[in-house]
């Protein structure tokens, strides 16, 4: 997304710059930036201490360039973030090594919720952070009675539209019909991911009502891998001859629910640039055929189908999706026997490459742009899925994150999928849609593109007090700077908010604890403006010094905060790229 | 798991070793004359014609998807019989079609032959083995006997599901290993049977003085105590089918025994677990014919148990 | 009758020795890398080696026998006779610790202790379901041997070890669940509680929410069977409310020991009913209500115990099947969910606890037998 820097942030750096230099002249300074003067007297707002602040305290990190990697307190340092101040308690500017085309819309994503630092030092050490919430939202978490359910009930103090609903439950059920069942029961007022068979059914159910997100933001993708150094999808003719044989339309109509599209590109059409170049090509049984015989196999060949059991917005059905794909390829030539693998073990053998047939993968959007599809798998680090990288793409995809230039993307994403239809790593078959479904009576029912229901704007048909809503599975904690579920994450998303968060329904990244973030020319320093008066829901204020420790802590290896269910952090180094002191990271789950 | 009514030793009728022909035909007509064994026998045979038949009664080819060979088929579509009413123009499906549009009717149909299949063959299996290591534990005693049955107490330690599930996760999914697994967990029972028969007979005159004469243990096994063991092994064997079935099904119901495309009642089930409310008849068709067939091995063994106990006689 | 107990006892132990041989060997043979299960995307060969390290996998798994992935080497190191994780797993085990899920992260004494509850309550009341229903039906059929009523009800307790338990379990959902959703016969399809129902724990109704330790670990736990909870406390809502969410589970995972049991009682009344003592007392006149109840009944239970002892098998067999369809979080969906994830340490721990379980049904089955039936005891010890 691109800001032209405008007058307001110059304002504030000058406002900045004025406010260090009056602390610096200041009657009680002393040298080190990092001492705080006397508390200032009480006054009606927040007492706040106007301290500069900065992470790392040192400034000492220096970013990659010219092929030399970049390093902090002597360890190699690849991430994108170089710097992260608070001049003020209301500012906090990010310094990044590179341009980030996709800041707020990280920003946005609820592993970079904003804790409080007091609770944080409280709270990590014990372990009490994994079971207990203290945030600035809407709800606060008043219970988790584990396997069963969790407890909401609306925080007085909120800064914003109070909740609807006085109190809310989450619950979870792994299966949709019996979700379903519930629903129908009147125990719940809403659940997520509609069977694909039941949508006909909500939706001519009027005590019900089916929830769609906006048409066309299916944001995931499903995708029919190969290894292309691993016979015999090392044979370009064979790979092309895949991409003709599979009748997209059919899985499709049959498989997915409504709204559901076929694949043409590798990321969906909703997000920008993702459908510029060449598309994929139709299908067609007898080119297939015809490459097949050119490629030297005229009868066919036998390989295996790999896929795993686990149910995604990209893969409704797996097994029947498994079974009407093994027909399929039968009828090109392609004997497949299914290889139903262990939904763990499939992920593993997917990064190290070890899929070596044909194998039913996707992906759903973390965030929402082209750079979150496109890098992992295509980019200069891809997944070893598919083999080894291939340089034409993976160059297209760096020029095109690294720039905020409108018609350089373009171009560079076009030749980048235009080189995919060519080397055919991968066939995208289908976006999926999905639906949730709720009482008819809810109003601002939502299906968010993101797993993003916010439940505190959804009210209580009936004039009830409490809104349950009910997941596929429980949390496996709630402390979810560490966690990678959507599960957990909405779980946390009722109680934190991040400085960004995504607008009800949608995916576009709107302000929420930041009252906005602005980029320089080149989208490298971004400059956050803190919303006054938010208090956390144990009484304590919000400033910038919440915002670095939160940050920190999961940047920052050797970080005494840095701690949680694995501690992994995963999202930290997926999104910005490496961690400080990298080689304290713990290697196994605490 | 079934239970095992056994007579006490003194009061087994006096039957010699080698079976008459006339106790048969007393046995049978005791049978028929349970109605329970009746409807079971009845039952039985109505699915084992079912079994061979399958190919002849079935409409369709159970694995063949019908996308091609119907245009515009769905998957789960509703049961169409073209006697009750159905448009001609609509291709019949007697049962509908399953999640990935094979014909329901025929998937059922064959599954008769994958059931029966399983419930012999495992039965067969563990029979084989336990009655080896009963016969081989009551006839010889001792501490034979003790390490044998403490070692079937060990397997019997385990409700039977649970250490199906973890046989079949060492062994791999698969048919085969599930029946194996299955087939493991059921040897205690025959090898508890196979034992008190073996007990009961052992202190009895006839052994007494086969011994006597010298035969060995083996011949006297074979020839003197197994044929009295029979009995209450068919019976237990009977119920034992019924439960092999079942717990076959409840494997492939988690997915870990029946693989795709083959056409097993349980894997059908859990395959549509989640259609109960938008293609009940998924569940209901493949659930009635599961509960049929167990029923019939159920009746038909009761009724065995019946007619072979003489002190039940009416 | 001490001698009896004892007996039975001694004979016991190495049962439970070798339950607990067999639950280490299975959990190890388990296909598919522990480490790859825990870390995921994170397992590679240094945090893997780092991994095995802290839970010992990188140990012999006996006296000089090696695991390498999945081949077994012999090797000649004499340490290896103490130093192995048979001995690691033994001494853990000793101190009650059976180690930490991975899926979970807690430890898997802490989750048993969550779950074990809800699957105690739910066998507990499938239990009293069986056993009610099955001798109630079992003394109808034997009342009337061959008559209408004895086929029919025999008919009934047939069907009811032939349905399907996942089967059984789905049906009774959908028509309580839904068809009769809105008239008073409704129960719900799933779940424990209703969403939203607020409840105290048995220490927090007692003001003892301050109390710690084993008394207040004993304490949460019967809180957790919410049935004892309300009714301990006086919180009759909440009493309410658990039952009506356990009576579909309990139907549909205790029809089969119901029908076992009817059986059961069914030839047993008639093999006692057949018995002379029972013609003396007719022909003394007695109503034959009267024989029924009071002259033949004891005896003809004495069976029908072993056989309710038996039933405990099939119930926790079922709960599996039971706790998932009705998304109950219990033992059963555990040892499921832990198969599934090869969350091994999760399931060697509940492996043994099952099979402790039931060694200790077993023993108290046998105790009780004896001691209802002397001749039992006395044949026993010649």
């Amino acid at each position: 997304m691109t800001r032209s820097p405008s007058w307001s942030l110059r304002l504030a750096t000058l406002f900045a710059g004025a406010v260090i230099v009056v602390a610096a002249c200041g009657p009680a300074a002393s040298t080190s930036p990092s001492q705080s003067a006397s508390a200032a007297p009480p006054t009606t707002g927040p007492t706040v201490v106007a301290e500069a602040e900065q992470y790392p305290a040192d400034g000492g990190v220096t970013c990659a360039s010219g092929g030399n990697p970049g390093s902090y307190d002597g360890e190699d340092y690849s991430g994108k973030v170089q710097l992260i101040e608070a001049p003020d308690p209301y500012t906090v500017i990010f310094h990044l090594c590179s341009t980030d085309t996709a800041f707020l819309e990280k920003m946005a994503f609820s592993v970079f919720a904003i804790y409080d630092a007091d609770w944080l030092e409280a709270n990590v050490p014990n372990g009490n952070a994994l079971t207990t919430m203290n945030g600035t939202g809407p709800y606060k978490l008043d219970q988790w009675q584990p396997g069963a359910e969790i407890d909401y009930s609306a925080f007085d103090g909120y800064w914003g539209d109070k909740a609807v609903a006085p109190n809310a439950v989450l619950r979870w059920g792994a299966e949709s019909a019996q979700r379903l069942n519930e629903l129908r029961s009147g125990n719940i007022e809403g659940m997520t991911l509609v069977g694909a068979n039941d949508f006909e059914a909500v939706a001519s159910d009027s005590s019900l009502q089916l929830a769609s997100p906006p048409a066309g933001t299916n944001l995931n993708t499903f995708y029919l891998g190969m290894n292309h150094d691993k016979a015999p999808w090392d044979n370009a003719k064979v790979r092309e001859a895949v991409s003709y044989a599979i009748n997209k339309q059919r899985l499709v109509d049959n498989f997915y629910p409504p709204g559901s599209e076929v694949a043409k590109y590798f990321t969906p059409c909703a997000l920008d640039f993702a459908c510029e170049g060449d598309p994929f090509p139709d299908f067609n049984l007898q080119k297939a055929k015809d490459l097949l015989t050119e490629a030297g196999y005229p009868n066919g060949f036998e390989t295996k189908l790999q896929y795993r059991p686990a149910v995604r917005g990209y893969l409704p059905q797996p097994p029947q999706i498994a079974e009407d794909l093994q027909a399929q390829l039968a009828d090109v030539g392609i004997k497949v026997t299914l290889d139903e693998q262990d939904n763990a073990q499939y992920i593993v053998n997917s990064n190290t490459g070890a899929l070596d047939g044909l194998f039913m993968l996707g992906w759903g959007a973390d965030y929402p742009e082209i750079t979150n599809f496109m890098d992992y798998h295509f980019g200069a680090g891809c997944t070893a899925a598919f083999g080894a990288c291939y340089p034409d793409v993976a160059s297209q995809l760096t020029t095109g994150g690294s720039t905020t230039d409108q018609a350089t993307r373009t171009a560079a994403y076009a030749a980048a999928n235009s080189a995919l239809v060519q080397d055919v790593p991968m066939v995208p078959l289908a976006h999926g849609a999905f639906a949730n479904a709720y009482v008819a009576g809810v109003s601002v029912a939502q299906a968010s593109p993101l797993s993003n229901e916010l439940l505190f704007r959804m009210s209580v048909p009936s004039g009830g007090d409490t809104l349950r809503f009910m997941q596929n599975s429980e949390p496996g904690s709630v402390f979810c700077a560490d966690e990678t579920d959507g599960e957990a994450l909405r779980a946390c998303e009722q109680v934190l908010e991040g400085l960004y968060g995504f607008e009800i329904n949608g995916s576009a990244a709107v302000p929420v604890l930041a009252t906005s973030c602005d980029p320089n020319a080149d989208g490298t320093v971004w400059t956050c403006h803190l919303r006054q008066g938010v208090k956390f829901q144990d009484g304590a204020d919000f400033t910038a010094h919440d915002v670095i420790v939160s940050m920190a802590l999961q940047w920052d290896a050797a970080h005494p905060l840095h701690k949680g269910k694995s501690s992994q952090f995963e999202y930290w180094a997926g999104l910005w790229g490496d961690y400080l002191h990298a080689s304290q990271q713990p290697a196994a789950p605490e | 798991m079934s239970d095992v009514t056994f007579g006490g030793g003194g009061q087994m009728p006096q039957v010699a070793a080698e079976p008459l022909i006339g106790a048969r035909r007393r046995v049978l007509a005791r049978l028929l004359r349970q109605r329970s064994a009746i409807v079971g026998l009845a039952l039985l045979a109505f699915l084992v014609l079912v079994a061979i038949f399958a190919d002849v009664i079935a409409t369709h080819d159970p694995i063949k998807v019908l996308f091609d060979a119907e245009p515009g088929i769905r998957p789960r579509t509703a049961p169409c019989i073209h006697l009750l009413g159905c448009p001609a123009v609509q291709p019949q499906h007697l049962l509908g079609t399953d999640g990935n549009a094979r014909d329901e009717f025929s998937r059922v149909i064959h599954g008769t032959r994958v059931s029966l299949f399983i419930g012999f063959v495992t039965v067969v299996g563990a029979i084989l083995i336990g009655t080896f290591i009963g016969a081989v534990a009551g006839f010889f005693g001792g501490w034979v006997d003790n390490v044998l049955m403490r070692l079937m107490d060990m397997l019997l330690a385990f409700p039977a599901l649970l250490l199906a599930l973890v046989i079949v996760t060492v062994l791999g999914k698969g048919l085969i290993n599930a029946m194996i697994a299955v087939a493991i967990v059921s040897i205690p029972v025959y090898a508890r049977v196979m034992r008190a028969a073996v007990l009961s007979v052992r202190e009895l005159d006839f052994v007494t003085a086969a011994r006597a004469l010298g035969d060995s243990p083996a011949s006297i096994l074979t020839r003197r105590v197994v044929p009295n063991s029979i009995t209450p092994l068919i019976v237990q064997a009977t119920l034992g089918i019924g439960t092999a079935v079942l717990e076959v099904a409840a494997l492939s119901f988690l997915g870990l025994a029946a693989q795709p495309p083959t056409a097993e009642w349980g894997t059908m089930i859990g395959n549509e677990r989640n259609q109960l409310f938008t293609a009940p008849w998924l569940i209901i068709a493949p659930g009635v014919a599961l509960t049929l067939t167990v029923l019939a091995f159920n009746l038909l063994g009761d009724g065995l148990r019946d007619a072979l106990d003489p002190r039940l006689a009416t | 009758m001490i001698q009896f107990i004892v007996r039975r006892l001694v004979i016991s132990v190495p049962v439970v020795l070798g339950v607990v041989f067999i639950v280490f060997l299975l959990a190890r043979i388990v296909p598919g890398d522990p480490c790859v299960a825990a870390l995921g995307e994170h397992a590679n060969p240094k945090s893997c080696a780092a991994f095995n390290s802290r839970i010992g996998l990188d140990l012999p798994i006996f006296p000089f026998i090696v695991k390498h992935g999945s081949s077994y080497n012999l090797s000649s190191d004499p340490s290896s006779i103490t130093n192995n994780q048979f001995v690691r797993f033994l001494g853990d085990l000793a101190h009650g610790d059976l180690g930490t899920s991975v899926k979970h992260g807690r430890p898997v004494t802490t989750l048993i202790f969550e779950r074990l509850p809800t699957t105690v309550e739910l066998t507990f009341y499938a239990l009293l379901f069986a056993i009610a229903a099955g001798i109630g039906l079992g003394i109808i059929a034997a009342s009337r041997h061959n008559s209408k009523r004895d086929l029919f009800t025999m008919m009934i307790a047939n069907l009811g070890v032939s349905i399907p338990v996942f089967v059984l379990g789905l049906m009774l959902a959908f028509a309580f669940g839904v068809l009769l959703k809105d008239t008073p016969f409704s129960l719900p399809p799933s779940g424990r509680l209703s969403a939203g129902l607020r409840f105290q724990t048995i220490a927090e109704a007692w003001g003892a929410a301050s109390l710690s330790g084993p008394p207040r670990a004993v304490l949460d736990f019967l809180s957790n069977m919410y049935t004892v909870n309300g009714l301990i406390t006086g919180q009759w809502g909440l009493l309410g409310d658990a039952l009506r969410h356990l009576v579909l589970p309990a139907i549909a995972l205790g029809t089969i020991p119901m029908a076992i049991i009817a059986r059961m009682t069914r030839s047993s009344l008639l093999e006692v009913l057949g018995r002379e003592y029972i013609r003396t007392a007719e022909a003394k006149g007695l109503r034959p209500r009267v024989v029924l109840f009071r002259h033949a009944l004891r005896n003809a239970l004495l069976p029908v115990v072993t056989v309710i002892g038996l039933s405990i098998a099939s119930l926790l067999s079922g709960a599996v099947l039971t706790e998932t369809i009705f998304g109950l979080t219990g033992i059963g969906l555990t040892v499921f969910e832990s198969i599934s994830a090869r969350d091994y340490v999760v399931i060697q721990g509940l492996a043994l606890l099952v099979a402790l379980i039931y060694v200790i049904v077993n023993l108290i089955t046998d105790i009780s037998y004896g001691l209802l039936d002397p001749r039992v005891r006395l044949t026993q010890l010649s």
